[in-house]
């Protein structure tokens, strides 16, 4: 997975929180970080975009979100843990998700798990990403001669 | 929830694979994930699914280990890609295959000095590693079969010959004829070389004579009967088909079963050098190798297979 690189734009005045600088470069985002222009992100990994889809309805823990990505993707993505929380870990540095409650799984168990929920910042990206996709698929289609359902 | 002593087994071991990670990355995550692990481990075990799925899973677990452990400790990808062919050449070498060079002629006529084969170490049950015969094909040695063993004189070294007794066989030979439990053998791959008969080697078992080793003595001492060699348990006894010019169990005693390395898989390269050449590194060899690889390569020889063939 590349890693999402969050530029402050130049004409930036608000103000910068340095967020993550394990990162060899440090990564910034504006406090108002629903001001930032998803663009900057794209194109998004494949985990990446399917965490964020995952994401997309409702709050869910780690595991909650492998099964649901699973299903998205009929059992062809299956984020190990080490993938998975690698990304979330760098998706919560660029603003994209964030950490919710902790709280128990009814389902699961009564243990308590950590949620994650997606941010405005992060439902505008991956809504930029999805139509970026859209626009590539229409135009393999067009390319291809899939179009029109000929 | 009660977990079964395998999934708390395995969690155990995925907790210490955490230790993998940085430790900024292992303290913020390690809960979570080892909960993802487990919750993975439980659901696999609820859907009551086949070995093949446990497999599949200990599988993508490991690449998702080494994959988001080099990225985490931020190791260029380059480096990573060397690291991941360098583990799996390593873990190939030492416990499924392995090289090795035959120095001596005494397989002359199936296996000649210079064939470099790989040698299958989990096709026996009692092949060099043994936790993989728990999920792979495996069968016992038989007789007839081309193994590869490490010589009970000299563990160090190497040694490829065909069995010719397993435990509880009587072996005798009689002017060159190899007699197995009253019977003769007809061996067509066999190969004699000298017209004349030694009593020791042809007329086997006699007395121990000078070229008998510690452990051929001891052969003679406890197990000869009636004019018969008879295999203890957990033994087999060798015989190089190259029968007038080979140093095989008639010297050295049986090799014991747990010996066994595997057995010759493909000859991947033969070159014609005399043994000396493969019995210690010259630089004679080299330079020969350099100046006739094509000439003395044998070409012909190039993956082929060292056939078992049992004897009629």
């Amino acid at each position: 997975m590349e890693m999402p690189e969050v530029r402050p734009s130049p004409d930036a005045t608000a103000k910068i929180i340095v967020i993550d600088r394990t990162a060899g470069s440090a990564y910034y985002i504006r406090s108002g970080y629903n001001m930032k222009k998803p663009p900057d992100l794209l194109p998004l990994t494949p985990p990446v975009f399917h965490i964020l889809l995952a994401l997309a309805d409702e709050e869910r823990h780690g595991y909650g979100i492998m099964q649901d990505v699973a299903r998205q993707t009929n059992g062809a993505l299956q984020l190990g843990p080490g993938t998975l929380y690698g990304c979330l870990k760098r998706m919560l540095a660029a603003g994209l998700v964030e950490e919710s409650e902790e709280g128990p799984d009814p389902e699961l168990d009564d243990e308590r798990r950590r949620y994650y929920r997606m941010t405005p910042l992060g439902r505008n990206t991956v809504r930029a990403e999805a139509s970026r996709l859209a626009g590539a698929v229409s135009a393999a289609k067009v390319k291809l001669g899939l179009a029109g359902g000929k | 929830m009660n977990d079964s002593i395998w999934i708390r087994v395995v969690c155990r071991l995925y907790a210490a694979m955490l230790y993998g990670y940085p430790r900024e990355f292992r303290l913020r995550y390690r809960i979570e994930m080892q909960q993802f692990f487990r919750d993975r481990c439980r659901e696999l075990a609820r859907e009551r699914t086949g070995s093949w799925v446990w497999i599949t899973f200990s599988l993508r677990t490991m690449t998702d280990w080494i994959g988001s452990t080099m990225r985490e400790r931020r190791i260029p990808k380059l480096v990573q890609e060397w690291a991941v062919t360098l583990l799996m050449f390593l873990f190939v070498t030492t416990t499924m295959v392995q090289a090795y060079v035959v120095p001596t002629g005494s397989m002359e006529g199936n296996i000649l000095v210079g064939d470099h084969m790989l040698v299958d170490k989990v096709g026996f049950e009692n092949g060099g590693s043994n936790w993989s015969s728990y999920v792979l094909p495996h069968r016992e040695v038989k007789r007839g079969d081309i193994v590869a063993f490490r010589s009970p004189d000299n563990v160090g070294m190497t040694l490829v010959k065909r069995v010719i007794g397993v435990p509880g066989d009587r072996i005798r030979l009689e002017n060159k004829q190899v007699i197995r439990n009253g019977q003769k053998l007809d061996e067509p791959y066999a190969r004699h070389t000298s017209p004349g008969i030694d009593d020791y080697r042809d007329n086997f078992p006699t007395a121990p004579e000078f070229y008998t080793t510690a452990g051929g003595r001891e052969m003679f001492a406890r197990n000869v009967q009636d004019g018969e060699v008879i295999v203890p348990p957990d033994m087999l006894f060798m015989m190089g088909d190259n029968r007038d010019n080979s140093l095989d169990s008639r010297y050295w005693g049986f090799a014991p079963s747990n010996y066994v390395v595997g057995k010759p898989l493909v000859i991947y390269w033969s070159f014609d050098a005399p043994t000396s050449d493969y019995v210690k590194w010259n630089f004679r060899h080299v330079e020969d190798v350099a100046l006739h690889f094509f000439s003395k390569t044998r070409w012909e020889r190039m993956l082929t297979h060292p056939r078992s063939q049992a004897a009629q």
